[in-house]
């Protein structure tokens, strides 16, 4: 009998942000999350990798709150997510994978009233001041719409961090940009690890969790199948066959990933 | 915090409606247009005379804003995925429905007053003070059919195209019953079924909130008819309402 992957009990010396055990999520028949334990520490950017339908969103769903687990439990710092949702989202950033806001609002409109949703005094002054900081002071009167994709990832990791919050859950951040979009959110979301805040982010790309992840998770059929460093995961199985059988030359994230998940198309 | 949320909630949801020209159309100028119609048509005293056309007129503009306009903004915005992005903050979900209905009917009751003033200055029907807070009050009852009407739509049918489909198929029934509810044009069978439509239990009771002198057994039964279509229909919507579409 295999032995059950858990991303826990690694970083016991530091102060825990979230802390997830046996959580199972379905919808109806169909077991979306089978068992998933995690424990990111404070400071830590953890990666969340998965193929299409894997498990990764509604993980981060029912972290989020916006669905309601079968079973397990969820702790955000010592919040009991379950017993205190509220307490819980407000210590909680979230940027999610698809994301709009009212379509007749401006940009600074949005950003007050995320604000004052959070309960965060902001003059407009300081709006403007916070839509500068990220590059979108020009944006301000636009709507949400009227941006590009990295833009509209801009103000929507701006929204997610308004409140300054110890744990950012970002759901494809970079999903959809160009490359160079997508270096500026790196470097941002280096930023908030710098600022001591913990992350969970999901991806499909290789290249952003090894980039930014201090851990990775590979998540399929609604199971860890396997976590550590990026260059851990290389290291303990490149001499599986699954993964020498899809390599070609030296082993790469990649080679892993597919290795244990396989080279079957998802939905 | 939770004073903040609302107020957070309520300066987005005035903004979003203000810019929405469809709404503000549906709020002042079908209910004003179908009120001078009334005035002008030859046969208006069938219909149940002024007080009964500026009952229609507001029963019109009630129905249109619940049913075509609250509709469309919470099926496209859920589409949209606007109400998973709120849900992820620590805004309890009943403040950002409540937010969004308080503009409903704030909403109705501007229109309310434009099209008692309009009644005041077109058809000469002036109001005891009484009876223009009574005729406010049973706005607000009415307010809760139709929005009833409304959740029950987007709660049941998750496509935006569909809701506004269905939506403006059973706007039409819903409110043109009401016409009839004190005409025996087509007969009292007809009257007798219009009489007791959502339109037409909401239309006696705005013209019996408008001359409380002959407020009736009739009025009474529209009140407690109104008040049983706004628990099963709202009932229905919030039970069956989904957040997302996914």
């Amino acid at each position: 009998m295999a032995s059950k992957v858990t991303a826990t009990g690694q970083t016991a010396a530091h102060g825990l942000a979230l802390q997830v055990e046996d959580l199972h999520v379905s919808y109806g028949p169909k077991r979306a999350v089978d068992g998933v334990s995690l424990e990111i520490s404070e400071g830590e950017i953890f990666g969340l990798l998965g193929p299409n339908g894997a498990g990764k969103t509604s993980t981060l769903s029912a972290i989020e709150g916006l669905l309601r687990p079968d079973s397990g439990s969820i702790r955000v710092g010592d919040v009991d997510a379950q017993v205190n949702p509220t307490a819980a989202k407000a210590r909680m950033g979230v940027q999610l994978q698809s994301t709009s806001f009212q379509s007749n609002l401006t940009i600074r409109e949005i950003v007050r009233l995320y604000a004052g949703l959070y309960g965060v005094p902001l003059t407009r002054t300081g709006i403007d001041e916070l839509l500068a900081g990220v590059h979108l002071g020009e944006e301000a009167s636009k709507r949400f719409s009227q941006l590009s994709g990295g833009q509209q990832k801009r103000v929507s990791l701006l929204i997610a961090t308004i409140h300054s919050p110890p744990l950012v859950l970002l759901d494809e951040p970079t999903a959809g940009l160009d490359p160079q979009a997508r270096r500026q959110l790196w470097d941002r979301i280096e930023r908030l690890r710098d600022s001591g805040r913990s992350i969970l982010l999901t991806t499909h790309s290789m290249e952003e969790a090894q980039a930014v992840c201090h851990r990775v998770a590979i998540i399929d059929n609604g199971k860890l199948v396997t976590v550590d460093t990026p260059a851990g995961l290389i290291e303990n199985h490149k001499d599986d066959p699954r993964v020498r059988k899809v390599a070609h030359g030296q082993v790469t994230l990649e080679d892993v990933f597919i290795g244990l998940t396989g080279s079957d198309l998802r939905d | 915090m939770l004073s903040g949320i609302l107020r957070a909630l309520l300066e987005a949801d005035v903004t979003v409606h203000l810019r929405n020209g469809r709404a503000l159309v549906l709020t002042f100028l079908l209910p004003l247009v179908l009120l001078y119609g009334l005035t002008a048509g030859k046969r208006r005293a069938q219909l149940g005379g002024p007080i009964v056309d500026v009952a229609l007129a507001l029963t019109l503009g009630i129905a249109s804003i619940a049913i075509l306009g609250y509709t469309a903004t919470v099926a496209r915005d859920r589409e949209l995925g606007v109400f998973q992005r709120l849900r992820v903050t620590p805004a309890p979900t009943w403040t950002i429905m409540l937010s969004r209905l308080a503009v409903q009917i704030v909403s109705m009751l501007l229109m309310s007053v434009v099209v008692l003033v309009a009644a005041a200055v077109v058809e000469n029907v002036t109001l005891d003070p009484a009876a223009y807070l009574l005729t406010l009050l049973a706005v607000i009852f009415s307010s809760a059919v139709f929005l009833g009407v409304g959740q029950a739509l987007v709660g049941l049918i998750k496509s935006p195209d569909t809701v506004n489909a269905i939506g403006r198929l059973s706007y039409l029934p819903l409110f043109a019953l009401g016409l009839f509810a004190h005409s025996t044009i087509f007969g009292t069978t007809f009257e007798t079924v219009a009489r007791w439509s959502p339109g037409g239990s909401v239309a006696t009771l705005l013209a019996g909130a408008m001359q409380p002198t002959a407020w009736s057994v009739d009025t009474w039964w529209a009140l407690l008819a109104s008040v049983l279509y706004a628990v099963v229909f709202a009932g229905i919507g919030i039970r069956w309402f989904q957040w997302s579409t996914r």
